[in-house]
């Protein structure tokens, strides 16, 4: 049997691949959870930092500043370490762990993890809106200030709007980006894919028969891994494509009436 | 209508308007004229509260206005045309000018699109009811704001050059359609403009606005044949050609 054949007999293994598919889960889940949080607390980081200028609240404003600037420039993977090693998390009755189908250590790690990358994302993402909302034009706000609309309502119905057509590229990439981050977890913990991949290698003398671990190991499961990735993100960016087609053609359709 | 009581505006230490008294009455159309940089956009915005006085008080109808009272008191007292349009570009022109009515006055999505559909037509652009304002030209794009403006039916109307950002030839179809608005007694206007041929036809008042004071107010007549201020005589000697 020739090396690379051993290799490839790992994903023939049951056991191996629910092992891995998990993993592919809980990046899926960690991703998800990460990007809505951040995008949201983002949105309001932003929205802080932009519109909270006068008075008392410009105390606010600067702890967004000081937020935003801190985890911005600072790597993922610092804030990864840190809250992976030393996050406090309270401790989860193994029964609610059960409940998902998940061991309290797995429920802890996706906690951590997530709370590690909203960290890092929500400061990205809110320099993004921040983008967004200040590429709309002054002039709308003084048309709905002058129609009778409050702050809030013309954020709502005027600007927001505007803002999140701005920033859809940007943010997409953003959200492909967060999806690639997950993998910093891979130095880590066994919890998302890569870092179960990596274990994989590590163990794949266990499943190949071989005596040592060899290049085509590598070559197979990072292959996967690359596989698993780029079908994921693709979709992503393909699905936003078409969206924004759509939305562009009807916006044409409704110009050549 | 609008009272404005000594009103004093400065953006940082630069003082622009130095004491404005003055008293638009229901119903009037005042112009107002005055160099670039006089102060005549901060006066007219000072009466929607676009911007708020250092010192001094506004009025509009009854109401003090306030920060806090400005949504209040525009909602159902004014609407304003500005020298760049401002028009919501997300929005078609139906939904730009159904968004104020029905969110604000809570007027259904029906009615909302029959009162918006009748100013449409009165400027001529109901054929642009499903069309994304970007796709018009600048004359009828503001033909839109005034429409848009006129959805909210509220007696005043405020307009701040509302020709200056326009191609020549698309000045006057503008202008025709505020010299149609000015027929109607109901409405209290305040115009902010160049247009010299406008004043003279439509105006009750005109006011020269210049570093930051009324220089000179009086009838189109009394303007046009005999300024007393000299900085207003110069002021029209180089705008009428
Ligand atoms: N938001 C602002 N911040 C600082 N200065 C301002 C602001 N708005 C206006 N100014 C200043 O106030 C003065 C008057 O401005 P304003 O726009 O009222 O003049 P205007 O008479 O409308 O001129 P124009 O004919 O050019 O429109 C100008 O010197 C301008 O630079
Ligand atoms: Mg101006």
């Amino acid at each position: 049997m020739t090396e690379l054949q051993a290799s490839l007999l790992m994903l023939s293994n049951g056991g191996l691949m629910s092992y891995f598919f998990k993993g592919v889960a809980f990046t899926i889940i960690i991703a998800i959870i990460a990007i809505v949080i951040g995008f949201v607390f983002g949105s309001v980081l932003a929205l802080v930092r932009n519109y909270c200028v006068s008075g008392p609240q410009r105390i606010l404003k600067w702890l967004a500043v000081a937020y935003i600037e801190v985890f911005r420039n600072t790597p993922l993977m610092l804030w990864i370490f840190i809250c992976l090693v030393s996050f406090p998390v309270p401790s989860i009755p193994v029964a609610w762990a059960e409940a998902i189908a998940l061991s309290t250590t797995e429920v802890q790690l996706l906690f951590k993890s997530i709370v590690a990358l909203v960290l890092f994302t929500s400061s990205v993402m809110a320099e993004i809106i921040r983008g967004g909302l200040n590429s709309v034009d002054k002039g709308q706000f003084e048309a709905g200030y002058s129609q009778g609309f409050t702050f809030v309502q013309v954020l709502l119905y005027i600007v927001l709007p505007q803002t999140i057509r701005a920033i859809v590229p940007t943010m997409l990439s953003q959200i492909i980006t967060t999806i690639k981050d997950t993998s910093y977890i891979a130095n880590i913990a066994y919890i998302e894919f890569l870092g179960r991949v990596f274990r994989m290698i590590q163990l794949a003398p266990m499943y190949t028969g071989q005596p040592t671990q060899n290049v085509s190991d590598v070559f197979v499961l990072c292959g996967l891994a690359c596989a698993i990735y780029f079908t994921i993100n693709f979709a992503i960016s393909l699905l936003v494509r078409s969206l924004q087609k759509r939305q562009k053609t009807v916006r044409v359709a409704y110009a050549a009436e | 209508m609008i009272r404005l009581i000594d009103v004093h505006k400065s953006f940082g230490n630069q003082e622009v308007l130095k004491g404005i008294n003055l008293h638009v009455k229901e119903g009037e159309k005042l112009v107002i004229i005055g160099p670039s940089g006089s102060g005549k956009s901060t006066l007219i915005r000072l009466m929607n509260y676009l911007e708020e006085p250092t010192s001094g008080q506004v009025y509009v109808h009854t109401h003090l206005m306030s920060h806090n009272r400005r949504a209040f008191i525009n909602k159902i007292h004014s609407a304003m045309v500005f020298q760049q349009f401002n028009l919501y570009p997300h929005l078609t022109v139906m939904d730009n000018l159904t968004l104020g009515p029905r969110k604000l006055k809570k007027v259904p999505k029906r009615e909302a699109e029959e009162i918006a559909m009748h100013y449409l037509k009165r400027v001529k652009l109901e054929h642009k009811a499903n069309v994304y304002p970007t796709t018009l030209s600048g004359g009828q794009q503001q033909r839109i704001a005034i429409a848009r403006a006129l959805t909210m039916q509220n007696r005043v109307l405020l307009f701040d050059e509302p020709t200056s950002a326009l191609d020549p030839e698309m000045v006057q179809e503008v202008l025709d359609v505020m010299i149609g608005l000015s027929k109607e007694k109901n409405f209290t206007m305040v115009v902010v403009t160049h247009e010299m041929g406008f004043a003279r036809e439509v105006a009750d008042r005109v006011i020269f606005l210049d570093g930051g004071v009324i220089l000179e107010e009086g009838t189109p007549e009394h303007f046009f044949k005999n300024p007393q201020n000299e900085r207003c005589k110069a002021f029209l000697g180089k705008i009428i050609r």
